[in-house]
């Protein structure tokens, strides 16, 4: 008979437990009926919050996509002291706005959450019931302006933007690594377990017509991301990143980006992006294919010289500074100040004093 | 990330208008106080605090902060997308809009954002453990609704002890 409480059948549900913990519970499962039901309705649980939430995102996108095009603030328009004031302004909320939506190339074009909440029933319905023809945001940044709106629109990012968001992502055990371990891929495949987690996948895609060619650390804010990069016959690379976030499994949602398609999805608390200049069809096939792989080899490493320090013991290099939008948070991390209002449990009380969130920069 | 800080801010209210007008006056605050925003602070991380913050601040000025914090059943089931094949999970909606704003916020964060619990807790402005905790109550909730149609235990530490079922053991007693 064993006793597991639900804080560690969550815990394995979530994919928090370490490895052996992990295989101690897969065992108790094996022989205990009970546990193994409750564990199974966890699993549902968690599947279906999850289901829950990409559904209450997928109305948002839908929402943001149908989304007239942003009018200025009132504030703005009505605190037109001078325009000196005004152009201050502008600027501010220009690269606040920028700096909202850099990085993420979200729509170019903000929807009316900035606008003047509608007054009039007519307004009011313009406001409730979207266009009949959903106009993509690229689309709504060269259409001539409504009359009375001002459009608000990013210029493409230049090369040099690009780039540096790129560098954002490489880290000293990005090029640390002996370029002759990347031919053993069960190497590989262990270096970037360590990093990521024992579930991480390093798929073998020979059957599909893509050959591993070679794997890096990466890092998104203070995180391992792991970046295995497949050559085909004849087009540009496809790339697998695999990341530690959240817990248990979520299906494949697919993206385009301009040329470049992905599949994004969650699978033993490790997420993944499949990107390259695929149909969906095919990047859906091979996710498919990945998802059946096995998780990476479960083996002690070799001791190559080289190898040192290991991926996910490399440090970080002060002298690679990621970008504002994209770095870790510091020690002094506003959000970490508890500078927000004090936490409050399941249910809110009224408290003195005026609220304010992360603290400025001295 | 708008509509992520969209979903956020309606989730937390429990209301598709009311977390728009949420998020607007919050990146209206963000807009006016960037000089606050601290370099090196993700963004997202930031604005999901901002809007959280601003959103207990907001209800800690109304007399009766609990029951601004009610979200309705159907105002709650719009925030779910219900376009061409795609499938309500009435149960699930009806689990979370039942839930108090911040367990549902804690939720959203950790399964629908993949947040771990530190950057959940920043958000929130709460420890780990008290993600962890509300995590544990919130999954145990919704398996033991999932659960019920077919018996299943409420805990299964309950049910080792009592391998035949509580009611078993209670009418051996008798």
């Amino acid at each position: 008979m064993t006793e597991l409480s639900d804080e560690l059948l969550v815990a394995y549900v979530d994919g928090q437990l370490a490895r052996a913990q992990t295989r101690a519970v897969e065992r108790v499962l094996e022989q205990d009926d009970v546990i193994a039901r409750r564990v199974d309705a966890l699993k549902q649980a968690h599947g279906r919050l999850e289901s829950a939430f990409e559904a209450i995102l997928a109305g948002e996108v839908s929402e943001v996509m149908a989304a007239q095009p942003m009018a200025p603030p009132p504030a703005l328009r009505s605190r037109g002291n001078g325009l000196v004031k005004v152009g201050l302004a502008t600027v501010g909320i220009g690269l606040a706005l920028a700096a909202l939506v850099a990085g993420y190339g979200w729509p170019l074009v903000v929807p009316d959450l900035l606008a003047t909440p509608p007054s009039s029933p007519q307004q009011q319905q313009q406001a409730v019931a979207p266009p009949l023809a959903p106009q993509r945001p690229q689309q709504a940044v060269a259409a001539p302006p409504a009359p009375q709106q001002q459009q608000v629109a990013a210029a493409p990012p230049t090369w040099q933007e690009q780039a540096a968001r790129a560098h954002a992502l490489l880290s000293r055990a990005t090029v640390e690594v002996g370029l002759e371990s990347q031919g053993n891929q069960d190497l590989v495949a262990f270096q970037i377990a360590q990093a990521i987690g024992p579930a991480v996948k390093l798929p073998d895609l020979k059957a599909q017509g893509l050959k591993f060619v070679r794997a890096q650390l990466l890092r998104y804010g203070d995180k391992p991301l792991a970046q295995m990069l497949y050559l085909g016959v004849a087009k540009d690379p496809l790339a697998l990143y695999a990341m530690r976030g959240g817990g248990g499994s979520s299906g494949p949602l697919f993206r385009q980006e301009g040329a470049i398609g992905s599949m994004s999805w969650r699978e033993d608390g490790i997420a993944y992006l499949l990107a390259g200049e695929e149909e969906e069809a095919v990047l859906s096939r091979l996710v498919e294919k990945i998802r059946n792989e096995p998780s990476a080899p479960d083996m002690p490493p070799p001791p190559p010289p080289r190898l040192e320090p290991q991926l996910s013991q490399a440090p970080a290099d002060p002298a690679i500074s990621p970008s504002a939008a994209e770095s870790p948070p510091t020690a002094s991390d506003p959000l970490a100040t508890g500078s927000t209002p004090a936490p409050q449990q399941a249910s809110p009380e009224p408290a003195a004093g005026p609220q304010s969130g992360p603290a400025p920069t001295p | 990330m708008l509509p992520r800080l969209k979903r956020f801010a309606d989730v937390l209210v429990g209301d598709k208008a009311e977390g728009k007008a949420l998020l607007r006056r919050a990146l209206m605050r963000m807009l006016a106080d960037q000089h606050r925003y601290q370099r090196g602070t993700p963004l997202d991380r930031w604005a999901f605090a901002e809007i959280y913050g601003l959103w207990l601040h907001e209800l800690r000025d109304h007399a009766d902060p609990l029951r601004q914090a009610k979200a309705s059943d159907t105002d709650f089931e719009r925030l779910f997308h219900q376009g061409q094949g795609a499938d309500f999970d009435a149960l699930t909606a009806g689990f979370l809009g039942h839930l108090p704003p911040q367990q549902r916020s804690t939720l959203l964060l950790v399964y629908g954002e993949g947040f771990d619990h530190e950057d959940a807790g920043r958000v929130l402005d709460s420890s780990p453990d008290t993600i962890a905790a509300r995590l544990i109550r919130a999954s145990a909730s919704l398996a033991d609704r999932l659960g019920s149609s077919a018996p299943t235990p409420a805990s299964a530490t309950i049910e080792t002890l009592f391998p035949k079922g509580p009611q078993d053991h209670n009418d051996r007693a008798q």
